[in-house]
């Protein structure tokens, strides 16, 4: 079926699969180690299944040339449009979001792999002809692929991806070669423009930003997550409480924890340590996608490789930054620990574009 | 070769875009430093802080009250018992740290219980809001009120309904002076520091007294929740340790009996035994409903029995101080006997009046007794032949005795409170002579206690040895060992010739059995001595008419005394009418064995 060369194997960046698959490894332990009454053992079988799958999309994706992708970009970013507008008519409710599109046994979430459509097309852009010379013309091109999707997806609603498009988009502009006085001309013109942005949030997203900026503002409301997730990564001190010490993650004080707030469960049970651990493992993964960005011969293979790096990073960065009270609390998973198979999925597929690029550096 | 930056067979150029790719990987790993140092915060610096917090979460501190200790009687039946009961309690380490969200919690039990929110704020104001230890802040909490604070558990930290063991009574005025009632540490008693708000403290009567043995050490248990306020493991736990086991002197049967008898009239009736001074019942009579103070009892209800006229609160046995009245002639006839003063031959012709001076004294029979010798005196209380005794045997001398018997001083019983009554310094000058006939019938400046009384009885029977009342036996700890014990102890004694013991003893067994005063106590095959009293009321009046204090003091069997029976009814009338038959009710309840023996054998 797929014709692969030896030269392509040669130049697999095994030490960015190594860190995705312990990132993985990690997330199925700590998966394991939360019961969660009797489905304690389901979830972390099902993230090891979603792994599986992701895998196998990766070494697909990774076989395949991404130049074709990115030809085929305006095809999946309308298929993708299409899927976060199914949402409304379909799309299951799951605590007042309709995130999910369900599929016989499966729930998947269209946000996640709209994702790397985005960030596809953005490449399709930006490399087409129209967008050359790097300039204000670019800029106005590229905005709507991020303002459509924008609405659609804040509307479900889901600030944290909505929000997650415009650094993507800002850092493949700066790749490509856009002046940063015009970017920072766009950049405080959308600044400006966040009051507006104000009236079109929900009130709960807008109590999570007050709760940010003040967070006993509503200690067993909004504020309680971080409250607690604070408590979970704190009291796991240095070396960390263990799995059966960890009483925040196991009596259930840490709220979505499965899913967003996993690196608390994680900083808990393994403390600082660990912690160092992890975050290593995170920055070996992005750096090397960056590398490959870097050593990327053309301006395509280049920009998909950042993309694709800058959405993971932009990613680990908010829901990190968002679990030990940096930043805000918005929905937003931590690529390749938190448990969901949709999320799984786009981020080995963002690997397996990154190995696609490495791979063919240098035909 | 730098591992991350590789460039592999790439030529050594850097155009500005690749630098850009460096530039933002440099910004994401600055971004990822800033991480690392907001981890090191929260978990090093801070990690001690937000373990507390942790624990805090998870630990839910359940305290076990102990049982108060338990009152026995002389025989090992309770006096008074603990039954389960609920109590509201907060635990102020367990509540909202920010006042706002912890007054919320504080507003929600008050409107879910009814309660007062002031009174609930009040209670949390003066404790350490760290500390462990519950704040009792209702009790008697109903089964709803319980279901109520369980089902809202979660929107109530801190807030707990607990299981306190309360004390239960036989019945609600049982032994009422005697026990003493269990209430709140009051404010003097918190300003002493010795008490937390909310403690249960023995504020009367024996509980007061043996409070500190009684009271118990609570325990309690750490509980590890989930975040859904169910309990997962028990961490740690406390027992808590019973109070001390008390074992009275007190006779349960005697003392039931003693109360029925009292039924009805104000005052109190001593029972002791002549051989130890053990008390085998007191009562004070009208008693206060001891459960009542319990529970958290309203501030009207607690004032009406506070400002009750009849006093129901004061214990008569040890603080009501009267006049001894005839009872005091046994202590005339001792004193004049003893020093030769008067011979039991020695008789006069009672006319009913007695003049000195321009007074006349007058016997409480219209028209006299006739012709009396000492003993158809004491037989009759003719008042005519104690007033001419006590002129002979002269004032000093009888208050010289009055102290010797105890009058006037503290018999040594433990109750707090004890009154000592009254016998005047002997004055050398300036005595009138009226004063020492008065005192000779046991008027004027005298005044005795009911247990002093029983006291002095006690010494005619056993020929003289006043004892300490004794009311503890000894104190066990619940597993037996033993933490307090009383022998009873000998606090006083008064030398008098045997003939004269052996006197007294007949003339009053002759009271009760050949048609004296106390011929209301007789009871046929049991032989009682006994000495009526009439205590008049300053200032009589026709209104005051039958207002007389009526004292009747007893013990039996005469020949080997086991009890002795005091009995004192406030304005009751006549001792021989009124105290007499009580009297007789209580010695037939503590001999009715003996009498129902002697009955069916004829």
């Amino acid at each position: 079926m797929l014709r692969i060369d030896r030269r392509l194997l040669q130049n697999v960046d095994w030490a960015l699969l190594a860190a995705a698959c312990a990132l993985v490894l990690i997330s199925v332990m700590t998966l394991a180690t939360l019961s969660v009454g009797r489905a304690g053992g389901v979830v972390a079988l099902r993230q090891a299944v979603w792994f599986g799958v992701g895998l196998l999309a990766l070494v697909a994706v990774a076989s395949l040339d991404y130049r074709r992708f990115v030809r085929a970009a305006p095809a999946l970013y309308l298929l993708g449009l299409g899927a976060l507008a199914l949402v409304w008519v379909v799309g299951r409710s799951v605590s007042g979001a309709r995130r999910w599109i369900v599929l016989g046994p499966l729930s998947v979430q269209p946000s996640e792999l709209f994702k790397v459509c985005f960030v596809l097309m953005a490449v399709w852009v930006i490399t087409s002809r129209g967008a050359q010379p790097m300039g204000r013309t670019t800029l106005a091109m590229t905005l709507p692929i991020a303002a459509v999707p924008f609405v659609l997806i804040i509307k479900q609603p889901d600030l944290g991806t909505a929000l997650l498009l415009f650094p993507v988009l800002m850092v493949l502009l700066v790749g490509a070669g856009l002046r940063l006085r015009v970017l920072g001309g766009a950049v405080a013109t959308g600044l400006a423009a966040l009051p507006l942005a104000w009236l079109v949030l929900k009130d709960y997203q807008r109590e999570r930003i007050l709760v940010f900026l003040d967070p006993v503002r509503d200690p067993l409301g909004s504020a309680y997550n971080v409250i607690q997730a604070k408590i979970a990564i704190g009291s796991g001190q240095f070396l960390g409480k263990g799995v059966a010490g960890a009483t925040q993650s196991q009596l259930a004080f840490l709220p979505e924890r499965h899913t967003d707030f996993i690196f608390a469960v994680f900083a808990e049970t393994w403390g600082f340590v660990g912690c160092l651990v992890l975050l290593t493992c995170y920055l070996l993964l992005l750096l090397r996608g960056f590398d490959i960005a870097g050593s990327a011969r053309e301006p395509v293979g280049r920009l998909v490789a950042l993309g694709m790096t800058a959405l993971l990073a932009v990613q680990v960065v908010i829901n990190v930054g968002m679990v030990t009270g940096l930043l805000p609390v918005v929905g937003i998973p931590l690529p390749l620990m938190s448990y969901g198979g949709s999320s799984m999925l786009a981020s080995l597929v963002a690997i397996g574009l990154l190995l696609s690029v490495r791979m063919r550096q240098f035909q | 070769m730098n591992p991350v930056f590789g460039h592999r067979g790439m030529p050594g150029r850097r155009d500005a875009v690749e630098r850009r790719v460096m530039a933002i990987a440099v910004v994401v790993t600055a971004v990822f430093v800033i991480i690392v140092g907001q981890l090191w915060y929260l978990q090093v610096l801070e990690g001690g802080r937000f373990l507390d917090a942790s624990d805090k979460n998870r630990i839910r501190i359940r305290p076990i009250a102990a049982p108060r200790g338990i009152l026995f009687d002389r025989h090992g039946t309770p006096l008074v018992d603990n039954r389960p009961a609920f109590t509201l309690s907060l635990i102020p380490r367990e509540l909202p740290r920010e006042s706002a969200s912890r007054d919320a919690v504080l507003g929600r039990v008050a409107s879910l219980l009814r309660i007062p929110y002031q009174e609930l704020q009040d209670a949390v104001a003066r404790v350490q809001l760290d500390s462990f230890l519950p704040v009792r802040v209702r009790r008697g909490l109903t089964l709803g009120d319980v279901a109520k604070v369980e089902e809202w558990k979660l929107e109530l930290p801190g807030v707990i309904a607990e299981v306190e063991p309360q004390r239960v009574y036989p019945t609600s005025r049982f032994a009422a002076h005697l026990l003493g009632y269990v209430r709140e540490a009051n404010d003097d008693q918190l300003r002493q520091g010795r008490y937390r708000r909310g403690e249960m403290v023995g504020q009367s009567g024996l509980e007061r007294l043996l409070d500190d043995y009684l009271r118990g050490q609570d325990g309690g248990e750490r509980i590890e929740v989930d975040a859904m306020g169910r309990p997962v493991r028990v961490i740690q736990q406390s027992e808590p340790h019973a109070g001390a086991q008390v074992i009275t002197t007190v006779d349960r049967r005697i003392q039931e009996a003693t109360e029925r008898a009292m039924e009805g009239n104000a005052g109190a009736a001593v029972v002791m035994d002549p051989r130890n001074g053990d008390l085998l019942a007191m009562v004070s009579t009208p008693a206060f409903a001891l459960d009542r103070f319990t529970e958290t009892i309203d501030r009207n209800a607690w004032l009406r029995v506070v400002q009750d006229p009849r006093f129901p609160l004061m214990n008569r046995a040890v603080q009501g101080q009267y006049a001894p009245a005839s009872i005091f002639k046994i202590l005339v006839a001792a004193a004049g006997l003893q020093e030769g003063s008067i011979t039991p031959a020695d008789s006069t012709h009672c006319t009913g009046e007695f003049r000195l001076g321009n007074a006349t004294f007058r016997d409480w029979k219209e028209g006299g007794h006739g012709t009396v010798d000492l003993k158809r005196a004491i037989m009759h209380s003719c008042n005519i032949y104690f007033y001419q005794a006590g002129l002979k045997v002269g004032v000093a001398t009888l208050l010289r005795y009055a102290s010797a018997f105890g009058f006037g001083a503290s018999t040594g019983i433990e109750l707090q409170g004890e009154k000592f009554g009254l016998v005047p310094r002997p004055a050398r000058r300036g005595w009138p002579l009226g004063e020492t006939v008065n005192l000779s019938i046991g008027q004027g400046p005298v005044l005795v206690t009911p247990t002093q009384v029983a006291r002095f009885i006690a010494a005619v029977a056993n020929g003289g040895v006043l004892w300490r009342p004794r009311i503890v036996q000894r104190i066990e700890r619940p597993d037996g060992g033993l933490l307090y014990s009383d022998a009873g102890q000998v606090n006083g004694h008064v030398e008098l010739s045997p003939i004269v013991w052996e006197f007294l003893r007949r003339s009053l067994w002759a009271a009760v059995n050949d048609g004296g005063t106390g011929a209301g106590a007789r009871i046929p095959g049991l032989d009682i001595a006994g000495k009526t009293g009439t205590a008049q009321i300053i200032g009589k009046s026709k209104a005051a008419l039958g207002q007389d204090h009526a004292w009747f003091a007893a013990f039996a069997p005469v020949k080997d005394p086991e009890v002795v029976v005091v009995v004192l009814a406030e304005r009751g009338g006549k001792g021989g009418e009124v105290a007499a038959p009580i009297a007789r009710q209580i010695l037939n309840a503590i001999f009715f064995e003996k009498v129902a023996a002697i009955e069916i054998g004829g």
